[in-house]
């Protein structure tokens, strides 16, 4: 039972980040939005008993990623007058038919459809020795490709983002 | 206890917030944030199917780790070409830089 109250109040504080991050005037705002929304995810994770998942959800992006995405801001402030510049396009009404209709269409979806195999009522819980093993047996050659994405990711960032000389 | 439905719901929500971002925002920073809020919701829901249906194989949450990866790779290299952007032509409005060469 108390479990169900921290589920929907976590559920809420969720949606409500989120659409902070998405309705917001101010870009620093949103980022403030986007790290309570990822965390709220985390979360999620560990209700749903996979605590690898929710330390890695903490670790990586509510950690790594938001203060690169941070960094990132603070270099491409535009202007020093402090007033919000128009963070929306001309766009705007349109998007909001399209995410209001993707909103009904997967809502109804999720509702709707009966999914095969057992379905428990409960979350049974994936534990971290059970994700290794799949992650370093059977999904070796993909984790290793993966690491090498990243590597190359990063490396092409690098020199991206690099001062040349003469500019 | 919380039935699978309702993470499906709250996953839908999320992505189409997500989607409304993307498609309504101008800043390439704030365009961003709503591809990653897509991509949360996604592995919630990969999450959420392994913790539910499938917790002998967990395809489900080794799919959610790639996302994860892949992710961060993503976000490195999008905010190297808005820095980029930034210094070539001091905006980060997606509007503006829609020539694709100058």
């Amino acid at each position: 039972m108390a479990t169900e109250v921290l589920w929907w109040i976590f559920a809420v504080l969720i949606v409500a980040a989120s659409a902070g991050v998405v309705f917001s005037r101010s870009v620093i705002h949103s980022a403030i939005f986007f790290i309570g929304s990822l965390a709220g995810v985390g979360a999620m994770y560990a209700f749903l008993n996979v605590e690898f998942l929710a330390l890695v959800q903490f670790l990586i992006y509510a950690g790594a990623v938001t203060v690169l995405i941070l960094l990132a801001l603070m270099l491409t402030r535009s202007g020093t007058t402090g007033l919000p510049e128009r963070t929306d396009g001309p766009q705007k009404p349109f998007a909001i038919v399209v995410g209001a209709t993707l909103m009904g269409i997967l809502i109804a979806v999720a509702v709707h459809t009966s999914w095969p195999g057992n379905l428990s009522d409960k979350p049974r819980g994936i534990a971290i020795d059970a994700i290794s093993n799949r992650l370093f047996l059977d999904y070796g050659a993909p984790f290793i490709i993966a690491s090498a994405l990243l590597l190359v990711a990063l490396v092409g960032a690098i020199i991206l983002a690099r001062q040349e000389e003469g500019e | 206890m919380v039935p699978l439905s309702n993470y499906l719901v709250l996953s839908a929500i999320i992505f189409s917030l997500g989607a409304y971002g993307v498609l309504a925002r101008r800043n390439a920073v704030l365009i961003l944030f709503g591809v990653e809020l897509m991509l949360n919701a996604v592995s919630l829901n990969f999450v959420a199917f392994a913790a539910y249906l499938d917790p002998d194989k967990i395809t489900g949450a080794i799919f959610a780790v790639f996302v994860i990866i892949v992710a961060a790779a993503e976000v490195a290299l999008a905010l190297a070409i808005i820095i980029r952007l930034f210094r070539n032509r001091a905006t980060a409005n997606v509007d503006e830089v829609a020539t694709l060469k100058w």
